[in-house]
C-alpha cells in the first residue's frame, strides 16, 4: 500500500499535461510524470519515492502512436513492452524489452517508463543507442525533437517539467542483422548481469551493453575493438574490455570476476552471431 | 459380498476445492473487512544486534487516526512453541534486522503504516553473530545472555547457558570410535547453505478480537488453530475454553504457517484498543524476514565403509542456523539426528545436531522438516563416497538400502510396515532417468547432460501424543457432512478424507460435504496439519467416525427393517440386508431417525464420531538419542537431468524424477501433484534461493526483486512421478504420509548432476551458474 496521500491527474493532451505540471508547480508540489505506474507503485509502497502529484501520461494520444511515418518509426513513450515486441516493427527493441521482467508486468511497463526508469539497468534504450534514434519532448517552452544522444548520457537527462512524448526510430535501422543477448545470476526474470543489444550496419558492429555498468552505455571505443579487423576474435574482446567507460560492479546478482567473465563470452557469442549473418 | 460400485480410494477423483479455487472465488484470511475493523503495523528493526536504548513513538502518535501504540514493555516476556525465547516485541535488545519492535494500531492501514514509520529507535550497536559456525566459536558475542533460563515447552530441548547453543541433540550408535578404526574407506565433507524463506503465495495474515464477554476470537492464516489456543493460554493467561480460532483455506504454506507470531502481536492489538478487531498482514517484505523462514545449515559427514561399499560408520556434525530464536529449528534439530543417517543402514553413529543462535530472520519449520537439508549432505556425501570406492553411485545406495530388520539411529526396530521399499525406489527411479544411458554425456553443440541421484526417508516427529478427530453429520437427503480440523492448504487433505468417506460408508463422494473452514469451537481437536501426518492422523479418525455412523445407520435400519444389525451392511446410500441386498432402507429415511407409519419416531439423527492418536511414540533419550520418535518412514528415490553449458556455467534442468513408497496411494492425481510441487520447491531451494547478509547482519535481498525463485515456465521440462505402494497396516487404507516427500532429495540429486556435469564437487547452495563457475576455477588454480 502506497502510504502517503497525492493528487491523480490523466491530462489528454500534451498541452493540457504541460499546464497541469505548470500549475502544480506553482502550488510547490512536487511533481512526477508517470505512465506504466509499476516503479511509482513499487517504490512507493517501499517510502522510496514520494509525490504530491502526479501526472499519468496514459491518456495522451500521441504517447500510443506506433507506427511508420514518413521514414520514421514512432514509439510513443506510453506504448507497453509488450505491444512493441508483438507489433514486430523494430525486432531488436522487440527482443530486447521482451527480457524486462516478466509478461504481466510488461503489460504494465512502458517504453518511455523503461528508459527514465530509476533503476540502472534501463535497457529499452540500448537498441535505440545503436540506431539515431530522436525524442521528442515536452515542457514548457513547448515541443522539441532531438537527438536522443544529445538528453541521454548514461541517463535521459531531462528537467522534472519535460517529459518524453515519443521515440523516433529511422527505418532504415529497422531490420538490420541483430543480436540480443542477456545473462542473468539463475531464473531468466531477473536484472541482467550482461546485457547487450547489437547491429550490424554497413558492416561495422554496434553495440550498446546494459549491467556491466552503473549505467547502459555504447562506446565508439568498444565498437572500434570490435571492428578492428587486425585482431582474432579473442584479442578483440580484450581490447574491448579496455575501453569499458568505468568499472564493472560488483553486485547481488554477479560478482565483478563473474560479471567480466560473462561479458567477455557475451561479446564472444555477439561477435560470432553477427558473423553469422553476414556469410 | 458385493462389488462396491462406489469406490473412491486409489482413484484420481478431482480435488474439491478446485472449482472455487480456479474462478477465483475463494476468499483468504486478508480478503475479509467488517465495519470498525482497525489496521495494525509494525515498526521493525533496522539492526541485526543491537541494544534499545530508547523507542519514540510521540512523533508516531500525532498522526491522525492513530489509537494504540505498542511496545515491548508493555509485554516483557518470551515466548516459543519449543523453548520461550522469543519476546512477541523486542525489549532491551534486538537480535535480528526485521524484528518486531512495535505495533502501531490505527483506524486505516495507511495510517498505521505512517506512523510505523516515525517511531524513532535509538540503538547501541552489538557484534554481530552471521553464521552458524561464527556462533559457535567459543569467543562469539552471545545473542541470548540467559538461555538456560528459558521455559522449556516440550522435552528434547536444551540450550547451553553461556554459549549460542539453543538446543543440541546427540546420537550415540553403536561404537563408532572402534568401527570408524576399522573402515577401509573414509570420506569427510562440509556442506553449507544459508536461510532462505517459504515464499508462500499468501503472506501471513490474522485478525484478532477480544469480545466483551472475554472470548478471544482469532481468523488467522495457520497450519495450528489449536497452537494458537495454546500460545495464548500459556503465555496469555486466557482460559483455552475462551479462545476461539477460525481458518479459511490457506494459500501455500510449507511449514512456514505451522508456529505461532502475528497472533499474539494482534492480540496485543487488540488489548490495547479496549478489544476491537485488528487486523495484521504482513507485506511481502515482512512475510520474507520478520516472520520465520527457513535454516540455514552448515553440515559436516564422515563416512566410513568397507572395500566392498557398505557402509561401517558415520559420523555427522549439523550446525544449523536457526537465527535469532529456536522457534521449530530446535524441533527440526532433533529431527535431523535422528534420521541422520538417510535411509541407510550404518551399525555405528555418532551426531551432534546444534541449534545455533545467530543474528538472522529466526527459522521455523520448512516442508521436509530437516530432511531436505540432512539429505543434501548426505547424498552428496554418498556420490563422493562412491567415486571412491569406484562403485557405481546408484550401487552403493543399493547395498546400503535400509531394511526390515534394521534400526534407525535411534534404535527405533523397523519392519515391513513402518518402513517403505527403499530398494524398489532406487530401482525404479534408475530406471526411469535412463541411469544405464550414461551418467554423463556431452552432446553435439559443447553442452553436457548429467544425472544425478538422491535416496531419502522421513519419519513424521510429531508430538507423541498428536491426534485428530472427525465428526460426521448426516443431512436429510442422505448426504453426509465431515468436519475435521485438518487445514487445507492447497496439499489436498480434504479431499483426500472425503475419499476416505465415500469409500467407507461406499457413497458417491459428492453426497461428502467437507467444511473447508475450520473453527476450533465446532471441530474436534486436531494436532496440527504440518509433518506429513493428515492422511495418516486424521485419515484414521475419519475412519473411525464412519464406523461409528455406520453402527448407528444400521442400528435405525435394524429397528425400521426389523433385523439385527449384524444381518445389514451400508453401501449405495442404502442399509440393507446382506443376503437379500434388494431389501433395505435409504440411508435419507433414516438419517434424522426412522418414523413409523403411525408418526412415532425413534434414533434421531446420526452424528458419527472418531478419534485417533499416535501410539507408543517416545521422546529422545538426553545421552545417546535412543527412542521411538514417530510412527513411520516413507522413503523415496529422486532423480534430476541437467543440460550444463560449460562456456557460461548455467544449465537447465529436463527432467526430475520422483519414485516414492508412501504406502497405499488414496488419490493418484493429488498425490503426484504434491511430488510436483515438493520438486519444484526443492529446486528452487536448491538452485537459486537463499538470503544474502551483508557483514552487519543486514538482509540484502528482502523482497521478490532480489529474492530468486524459480519463475513459472522455468520448472523442468519433464516432471515424472512413480508410486511404490508397500502398504502400512495400520495406515487409514494401508497409506503413510506424503506431503513433504517430493522436495526431499531434490537439492541432493541437483548438487550431484551438477557436480558430474561440471566435475567439480559442489557443496553449497545455492546452485548459481558463479558457483559452479567459482568452484572450477578454484580448483583448476
Amino acid at each position: 500500500m502506497i502510504p502517503f496521500d497525492f493528487e491523480y491527474y490523466r491530462p489528454e493532451s500534451v498541452t493540457e499535461a504541460v499546464k497541469t505540471y505548470e500549475i502544480l508547480a506553482t502550488q510547490d508540489k512536487k511533481v512526477l510524470f508517470y505512465s506504466g505506474g509499476t516503479e511509482f507503485i513499487t517504490f512507493s509502497r517501499l517510502n522510496q519515492l514520494d509525490a504530491e502529484a502526479i501526472i499519468d501520461l496514459k491518456g495522451i494520444p500521441d504517447c500510443h502512436q506506433l507506427e511508420l511515418q514518413g521514414e520514421h518509426l514512432v514509439i510513443g513513450a506510453a506504448v507497453s513492452l509488450n505491444k512493441i515486441t508483438e507489433s514486430q516493427l523494430f525486432p531488436l527493441l522487440g527482443q530486447t524489452v521482451r527480457k524486462v521482467a516478466d509478461h504481466t508486468s510488461r503489460n504494465k511497463i512502458t517504453i518511455g517508463g523503461n528508459i527514465l526508469s530509476r533503476f540502472i539497468y534501463r535497457e529499452g534504450v540500448l537498441p535505440l543507442l545503436l540506431t539515431e534514434a530522436k525524442v521528442k519532448l515536452a515542457g514548457s517552452s513547448g515541443e522539441r525533437v532531438v537527438p536522443l544522444k544529445v538528453v541521454f548520457d548514461k541517463q535521459m537527462n531531462i528537467s522534472p517539467e519535460q517529459f518524453l512524448i515519443h521515440i523516433q526510430v529511422p527505418k532504415a535501422f529497422l531490420n538490420l542483422p541483430f543480436v540480443s543477448i542477456k545473462k542473468t545470476r539463475m531464473s531468466k526474470v531477473g536484472y541482467p548481469i550482461v546485457s547487450i543489444a547489437a547491429l550490424v550496419k554497413d558492416k561495422k558492429i554496434r553495440a550498446a551493453l546494459s549491467g556491466v555498468c552503473e549505467y547502459p552505455f555504447r562506446s565508439p571505443d568498444i565498437e572500434a575493438a570490435l571492428n578492428d579487423t587486425s585482431l582474432s576474435k579473442e584479442e578483440k574482446i580484450d581490447k574491448a574490455l579496455g575501453q569499458l567507460p568505468e568499472a564493472i560492479i560488483d553486485d547481488l546478482q554477479a560478482s565483478r570476476d563473474y560479471r567480466e567473465f560473462l561479458l567477455k563470452n557475451t561479446l564472444l557469442e555477439t561477435i560470432e552471431a553477427l558473423e553469422a549473418t553476414q556469410t | 459380498m458385493l462389488e462396491n460400485p462406489w469406490l473412491s480410494i486409489g482413484k484420481p477423483e478431482q480435488r474439491i476445492d478446485a472449482v472455487e479455487k480456479a474462478a477465483g472465488t475463494v476468499r483468504y484470511t486478508a480478503d475479509y473487512s467488517v465495519p470498525g475493523l482497525l489496521h495494525a503495523k509494525l515498526a521493525t528493526s533496522t539492526q541485526a544486534h543491537a541494544k534499545i536504548k530508547a523507542i519514540d513513538v510521540s512523533e508516531a502518535w500525532k498522526v491522525p487516526g492513530v489509537r494504540a501504540i505498542v511496545t515491548g514493555k508493555m509485554f516483557p516476556y518470551h515466548i516459543g512453541p519449543i523453548l520461550a525465547d522469543r519476546p512477541p516485541l523486542a525489549f532491551e535488545k534486538v537480535r535480528y534486522y526485521g524484528e518486531p519492535l512495535a505495533i502501531v494500531v490505527a483506524d486505516q492501514e495507511y495510517m498505521a503504516k505512517q506512523a510505523a514509520q516515525l517511531i524513532h529507535v535509538k540503538y547501541e550497536p552489538l557484534p554481530v553473530v552471521n553464521s552458524a559456525r561464527e556462533a559457535f566459536q567459543t569467543d562469539a558475542p552471545l545473542i541470548h545472555e540467559n538461555s538456560g533460563k528459558y521455559m522449556k515447552i516440550i522435552s528434547n530441548v536444551y540450550p547451553v547457558q553461556g554459549t549460542n547453543i539453543g538446543s543440541h541433540i546427540k546420537i550415540r550408535k553403536g561404537d563408532f570410535i572402534t568401527a570408524w578404526e576399522n573402515c577401509d574407506i573414509k570420506i569427510k565433507q562440509t556442506f553449507s547453505f544459508n536461510l532462505s524463506d517459504h515464499a508462500a503465495l499468501e503472506p501471513r495474515c490474522t485478525r484478532v478480537e477480544i469480545n466483551p464477554a472475554g472470548k478471544v476470537v482469532v481468523h488467522s492464516t495457520t497450519q495450528s488453530p489449536f497452537t494458537i489456543k495454546k500460545v495464548l493460554n500459556q503465555f496469555f493467561n486466557i482460559d483455552v475454553g475462551n479462545i476461539i480460532v477460525h481458518v479459511p483455506l490457506i494459500g501455500g504454506a510449507f511449514g512456514g504457517k505451522g508456529t505461532v507470531q502475528l497472533e499474539p502481536l494482534a492480540y496485543l492489538a487488540s488489548k490495547a484498543v479496549g478489544g476491537r478487531m485488528v487486523k495484521l498482514e504482513f507485506t511481502r517484505e515482512e512475510d520474507l524476514i520478520t516472520a520465520p523462514g527457513h535454516i540455514g545449515l552448515e553440515a559436516t559427514i564422515a563416512l566410513g565403509a568397507n572395500k566392498a561399499g557398505k557402509l561401517m560408520a558415520g559420523q555427522y556434525t549439523y550446525l544449523i542456523d536457526s537465527g535469532a530464536y529456536t522457534d521449530q529449528a530446535a524441533g527440526i534439530t532433533r529431527a535431523m539426528a535422528l534420521d541422520c543417517t538417510g535411509p541407510y543402514d550404518i551399525p555405528n553413529v555418532w551426531c551432534d545436531s546444534y541449534c545455533m543462535y545467530t543474528n538472522h530472520p529466526y527459522a521455523t519449520s520448512f516442508r521436509g522438516y530437516a530432511h531436505p537439508e540432512l539429505t543434501f549432505a548426505v547424498e552428496r556425501t554418498m556420490d563422493k563416497l562412491a567415486h571412491k570406492l569406484k562403485l557405481d553411485p546408484v550401487e552403493l545406495r543399493k547395498i546400503n538400502a535400509i531394511k526390515p530388520g534394521n534400526s534407525s539411529p535411534t534404535s527405533a526396530v523397523l519392519n515391513a510396515n513402518n518402513l517403505g521399499d527403499v530398494e524398489k525406489c532406487i530401482d525404479q527411479a534408475k530406471k526411469l532417468i535412463d541411469w544405464d544411458q550414461g551418467e554423463r554425456l556431452e552432446t553435439a553443440d559443447g553442452k553436457v547432460k548429467a544425472k544425478g541421484i538422491s535416496t531419502f526417508w522421513k519419519t513424521s516427529t510429531t508430538a507423541t501424543n498428536a491426534q485428530s478427530g472427525a465428526v460426521l453429520k448426516f443431512e436429510a437427503d442422505g448426504s453426509v457432512n465431515l468436519n475435521c480440523a485438518a487445514i487445507e492448504l492447497g496439499q489436498g487433505s480434504k479431499t483426500i478424507l472425503a475419499q476416505m468417506v465415500a469409500e467407507r460408508l461406499k457413497m458417491d463422494i459428492k453426497k461428502v460435504h467437507v467444511t473447508m473452514e475450520v473453527n476450533t469451537q465446532s471441530d474436534p481437536h486436531q494436532w496440527r496439519t504440518v509433518a506429513s501426518s493428515t492422511t495418516f492422523l486424521a485419515g484414521r479418525a475419519v475412519m473411525n467416525a464412519c464406523d461409528d455412523a455406520i453402527s448407528q445407520l444400521k442400528r435405525t435400519a435394524s429397528i425400521a427393517l426389523q433385523c439385527s444389525m449384524e444381518d445389514l451392511e451400508v453401501g449405495g446410500g442404502r442399509v440393507y440386508l446382506k443376503p437379500s441386498p434388494e431389501y433395505g432402507v435409504k440411508i435419507q429415511d433414516i438419517a434424522l431417525g426412522y418414523k413409523y407409519p403411525n408418526g412415532h419416531a425413534v434414533e434421531g439423527q446420526v452424528v458419527g464420531h472418531g478419534r485417533y492418536i499416535q501410539r507408543h511414540l517416545t521422546p529422545m533419550d538426553k545421552d545417546t538419542g535412543f527412542g521411538k520418535p514417530g510412527p513411520w518412514w516413507s522413503v523415496g528415490t529422486q532423480a534430476v537431468e541437467v543440460e550444463w553449458d560449460p562456456a557460461d556455467c548455467s544449465y537447465k534442468i529436463l527432467k526430475a524424477v520422483t519414485v516414492l513408497d508412501g504406502g497405499k496411494i488414496i488419490n493418484p492425481m493429488t498425490a503426484t501433484q504434491q511430488m510436483r510441487g515438493g520438486m519444484y520447491l526443492g529446486l528452487s531451494f536448491a538452485s537459486q534461493e537463499g538470503f544474502i547478509f551483508d557483514q552487519n547482519g543486514t538482509v540484502l535481498n528482502p523482497q521478490l526483486r532480489t529474492y530468486q525463485m524459480v519463475r513459472f515456465g522455468e520448472q523442468p521440462a519433464e516432471y515424472i512421478v512413480d508410486f511404490i505402494e508397500t502398504p502400512a497396516a495400520d495406515g487409514p487404507f494401508g497409506a503413510r504420509g506424503i506431503g513433504e516427500y517430493g522436495v526431499i532429495g531434490m537439492a541432493g540429486a541437483l548438487a550431484n548432476a551438477l557436480s558430474t556435469a561440471a566435475q567439480v564437487e559442489l557443496n553449497h547452495l545455492p546452485l548459481l551458474p558463479e558457483l559452479i563457475w567459482k568452484t572450477r576455477k578454484e580448483s583448476q588454480a
